[in-house]
C-alpha cells in the first residue's frame, strides 16, 4: 500500500473533471422524516403535518433539506477514505416531498497538490424527475494534509 | 479591549437595521448515543465511531437557540424554510468531547430572513467549525389559520 507523506498528496489525487459516480438515498417515507426530526430536533410541522404543508403552497410533505445534505458526507467518503471535507455549503432549490429519493452525484472541480492536496467539488442532488434540488461545493483535504483533522 | 469586546462593537448597531442577536456560550457534548441516533436517522451505516459532518446542526434546536429562533420569526403562522447552509471545519469533531457553542442571529428583510451562525470551540478556545444557516421566513396561508 502506497501512502502519501504529511502534506503530500497520494499518487492517485484525483484530477480536475473526475466524477464521483451517482449514488441514491430514499425514498424517504414520512416515517424517516419522523425520525430525523426526532434525532436532529428539527420538527418544523412544515416536515410533519400535511395541513401546514399545504398552507406554505406544496403538494405534500417536504423531505428536511438537512436529511438530504446529509448524504454528501457517505457519497464523498465512499469515494475516498482518505478525505477530510473541511468546507461543505449549499442551496437548498427546490423541495422534495415525502415518499420520493434522490439521487446525488460529484465531479472535481479543481484540484490541487501544492501547497496541500486540496480538491474543489461540485455537488448535487437531484429530485425523482431529475431536477436540481441541491447544489453544493466542497472544499475537501488529504487526511494528511489536516494533521488536526 | 478584550477579543469578545472586539467582536461586541463590530456588531454594534448598523443605520436601519438591527443587530444581530448574540447568545450567551452554551455548552454542548458529542454524547455517543446521540450520534449514534442521528447516524441511523440520516439514513449512515457507520458505527458511530465518529461525529458526521452535519450533526452540529442538531443543536439549533437546543432550547437557548430554539426560543431566540421562534421569537426571531414573527409568531403563530410563519414558519422558517432552510434556504441554505454552510459547515467549515477547522477540525473534526471527536466523540465524547464537549464543546463550547457561540451562536448570532441576524434578521434581514426583503425578503424576511435569518442568518444563524454558530461557532463550535473547543473547551480550550479552539476553534474546530463553523456554520452558518440561512432560513427563509414564510407565512402561511390565512385558510391554514383557520
Amino acid at each position: 500500500m502506497i501512502e502519501a507523506a504529511a502534506g503530500m498528496a497520494p499518487p492517485d489525487w484525483p484530477k480536475a473533471g473526475e466524477e464521483i459516480g451517482a449514488q441514491s438515498f430514499g425514498p424517504f417515507a414520512r416515517e424517516a422524516l419522523a425520525r430525523y426530526a426526532a434525532v436532529s430536533g428539527d420538527d418544523n410541522p412544515l416536515h410533519l403535518d400535511p395541513d401546514v404543508a399545504k398552507a406554505a403552497g406544496l403538494a405534500g410533505l417536504p423531505i428536511h433539506g438537512m436529511l438530504m445534505f446529509s448524504c454528501f458526507e457517505p457519497l464523498i467518503m465512499g469515494w475516498r477514505r482518505d478525505l477530510f471535507i473541511a468546507r461543505l455549503s449549499a442551496k437548498f432549490l427546490r423541495p422534495v416531498l415525502a415518499g420520493e429519493g434522490i439521487r446525488v452525484l460529484g465531479r472535481v472541480l479543481r484540484s490541487k497538490r501544492i501547497p496541500r492536496p486540496e480538491l474543489i467539488v461540485r455537488l448535487t442532488a437531484r429530485g425523482p424527475s431529475d431536477d436540481l434540488v441541491i447544489l453544493a461545493e466542497a472544499a475537501i483535504l488529504h487526511k494528511n494534509a489536516n494533521p488536526l483533522s | 479591549m478584550t477579543a469578545r469586546d472586539q467582536a461586541q462593537a463590530v456588531l454594534a448597531p448598523q443605520p436601519g437595521g438591527d443587530p444581530p442577536v448574540r447568545l450567551p456560550a452554551i455548552k454542548v457534548w458529542t454524547e455517543p448515543g446521540a450520534v449514534a441516533g442521528f447516524l441511523r436517522g440520516t439514513g449512515g451505516t457507520g458505527t458511530g465511531d465518529f461525529v458526521p459532518l452535519t450533526f452540529p446542526f442538531r443543536w439549533l434546536a437546543l432550547p437557548a437557540v430554539r426560543g431566540v429562533i421562534l421569537q426571531m420569526l414573527g409568531g403563530d403562522g410563519f414558519l422558517p424554510v432552510h434556504e441554505a447552509q454552510s459547515f467549515a471545519y477547522e477540525r473534526s469533531l471527536r466523540l465524547d468531547t464537549g464543546y463550547v457553542l457561540d451562536v448570532e442571529i441576524e434578521a434581514s428583510e426583503k425578503p424576511p430572513r435569518l442568518i444563524v451562525k454558530m461557532t463550535v470551540s473547543s473547551t480550550e478556545g479552539e476553534i474546530c467549525a463553523r456554520l452558518e444557516t440561512v432560513l427563509r421566513i414564510v407565512q402561511l396561508s390565512q385558510e391554514a389559520d383557520s
